[in-house]
């Protein structure tokens, strides 16, 4: 026998309380996971590190208001600045609204340059086909495998802010990094511009990607000066500002799943401690004796503390587990209509965050009935049956 | 002496009320004595014990039991004390109902240096001089009461303490399983020469001690060298 051996029999006692325990702590774990993957998955959208070198341009107003496509024109003779793109959330249904995908009249010719690192394969003459189709469109590989789409297939998008309804053929699919950047679809602007009468000459924003990363907030500054005047002034940001502001469309999302995690933290401190209160009253005389024998009351003191904390990492860790296994049901239900959640996962930062958090329940919620246990003089102990 | 108690008292308090339960009490006993504490509810017997073994400290006074004057141990060294010298034997026998009968015996090794294969064979040495080293495996709750507190001295002598403490070891048991455990106690202390101080109310008991010591009211009314 060791001090190992000594604590799981302990913490097996009463078998049915610890696996209630253990079961409760694991539901509260996998929600926290769940939520903190949320949580750190959105947050990268706003942390793409292959975003340094581009600029979203919109409309001062509002993200909703249009920018006159001459803008670009402008942008792209400026030093420092590589390519510009002109893109238009279309809002296309495909069949019904549960279909949901991100889909975009672009100014394609710029696409592969502007979103280099995003698109990164993707097949030259299939490229060329879309380029030479006005109808044609470009998917990302992943949402063609989702609907069986092969190229050459007819995808009908009817918008839901536009009044147009486009029938695109599908001219080939391209390849990315991580699966949220396979979600989309794109199609020429020069459709849209035809087909919507206010839309001629205009555009929802304009994506720029500068030469280097270090020329970026000249580049703002400069953009957004120029236009300050104009009759559609404009706001420049980093993209990962742009997706920031994208996301906090939704509301204050961060605040909120932190208030979550914070009362599930609360609730589960609780229900531990509660349990190991239980635990550690039952055995007032075996502690007293433990003590009798020669055990000091720090070293009963870790006892009691190791029991606490194995047991909220027993609950922690299977809550992972449930977590991982639930992952892949948000990928398969959540990312359908945000396809931000394509990529989510469980990351390492979250499962230490859990781990640490789950350690230190077990550390609080054992620390004041273990010391209250340690400190009560033995005979009183050998007295309380 | 392996105990020495001089002008010992203890006292409770219940709220500001003083109650003293030992006045000025002396006595010593020597190495090899089997030593029973009798009186009264209230004479101060158990206290006594609680004192001579550690687990209390006296409200005034000098005790020094095993060459050591407990009232210089603070509460670690008392825990060491205890560990390396006193082995303890309860009413209700107080193992641990999660531990097999082996490792009830084996945990006061754990606070020992013992290895493994060392520690076995102390355990199965304690189990087969309380006649158990074939129940070794079985639980508390599978143990009757006389096998329980034959468990429990196996723990109590396993470390060879040089004193063991009984409070009320037969208080729990039928005459039968009492007159066993009294026997293990006497064939300890007059063959492994262990001291004994046991706590009893039962006259019987008491005559399987060498002395009877009689408290009433917390002082030392009498010792009685018990004739066999």
């Amino acid at each position: 026998m060791n001090y190992l051996h000594l604590i799981l029999r302990s913490l097996l006692r009463s078998k049915r309380r610890t696996v209630l325990t253990v079961l409760s702590l694991a539901v509260s774990v996998a929600l926290v996971a769940v939520l903190q993957s949320v949580l750190f998955t959105l947050d990268s959208f706003t942390k793409n590190p292959n975003a340094s070198n581009r600029i979203a341009v919109r409309h001062k107003v509002s993200i909703t208001n249009l920018l006159p496509i001459r803008h670009a024109d402008w942008i792209r003779r400026q030093p420092g600045v590589e390519a510009v793109m002109g893109l238009q959330w279309f809002q296309g249904v495909y069949i019904d609204r549960s279909n949901f995908f991100p889909n975009f009249a672009t100014e394609a010719e710029y696409l592969t340059t502007v979103f280099r690192e995003e698109i990164v394969d993707y097949s030259e003459s299939q490229f060329r086909d879309f380029m030479r189709d006005r109808n044609g469109c470009i998917a990302g590989q992943a949402l063609a495998d989702k609907y069986g789409w092969k190229v050459g297939d007819v995808i009908t998008l009817k918008s839901d802010i536009f009044p147009i309804t486009v029938r695109l053929t599908l001219r080939g699919t391209f390849r990315s990094r991580k699966p949220s950047d396979e979600q989309a679809l794109h199609f020429h602007y020069k459709l849209l511009e035809e087909g919507v009468s206010y839309m001629k000459g205009h555009i929802g924003n304009i994506w720029v990607r500068a030469r280097h990363p270090e020329d970026v907030p000249g580049l703002i500054e400069r953009i957004d000066r120029h236009f300050a005047d104009a009759v559609d002034p404009t706001t420049s940001e980093t993209e990962n500002a742009f997706q920031l502001t994208f996301l906090k469309m939704m509301g204050n999302y961060s605040a909120m799943i932190q208030s979550i995690t914070a009362a599930v933290l609360v609730a589960i401190l609780v229900v531990t401690a509660n349990t190991m209160a239980m635990a550690i009253r039952e055995r007032t005389t075996e502690i007293a004796v433990f003590r009798a024998m020669g055990f000091t009351g720090l070293q009963v003191l870790g006892l009691l503390m190791a029991e606490g904390v194995l047991l909220s990492v027993l609950g922690g860790g299977l809550g992972l587990g449930i977590a991982w296994l639930m992952a892949g049901g948000v990928r398969q239900t959540a990312g359908t209509f945000l396809p931000y959640l394509q990529d989510f996962t469980v990351p390492g930062e979250v499962l230490m965050f859990c781990l640490h958090a789950t350690m230190g329940v077990g550390l609080l919620s054992t620390f004041i009935p273990a010391y209250r246990a340690t400190r009560r003089p033995i005979i009183e102990g050998l007295r309380a049956l | 002496m392996i105990i020495r108690c001089r002008d010992i008292s203890k006292s409770y308090f219940r709220g500001s009320l003083e109650i003293p339960v030992l006045q000025g009490l002396e006595l010593e006993i020597p190495q090899g004595g089997y030593y029973a504490l009798m009186g009264p509810s209230g004479s101060g017997k158990t206290t006594l014990l609680n004192l001579i073994a550690g687990i209390d400290r006296p409200s005034g006074g000098h005790l020094e039991v095993c060459g050591h004057a407990l009232n210089d141990l603070d509460d670690d060294e008392l825990a060491a004390w205890r560990a390396a010298y006193v082995g303890f034997i309860f009413q209700n026998y107080n193992l641990v109902p999660v531990l097999n009968a082996y490792e009830n015996v084996e945990l006061p090794l754990l606070l020992t240096d013992l290895s493994r294969s060392q520690r076995r064979e102390r355990v199965l040495e304690a189990l087969e001089l309380v006649k158990l080293a074939d129940r070794m495996g079985n639980y508390p709750r599978q143990l009757s009461g006389g096998q329980e507190q034959r468990v429990a001295v196996a723990r109590a002598i396993v470390g060879d303490p040089d004193l063991l403490v009984a409070d009320e070891p037969t208080g729990s048991l039928d005459a039968r399983n009492a007159e066993e455990v009294l026997g293990l106690m006497e064939r300890l202390n007059r063959e492994m020469g262990k001291t004994i101080l046991m706590v009893t109310h039962d006259p019987k008991a008491a005559q399987h001690a060498r002395v009877q010591v009689h408290l009433e009211k917390g002082v030392l009314e009498r010792t009685v060298e018990v004739r066999r």
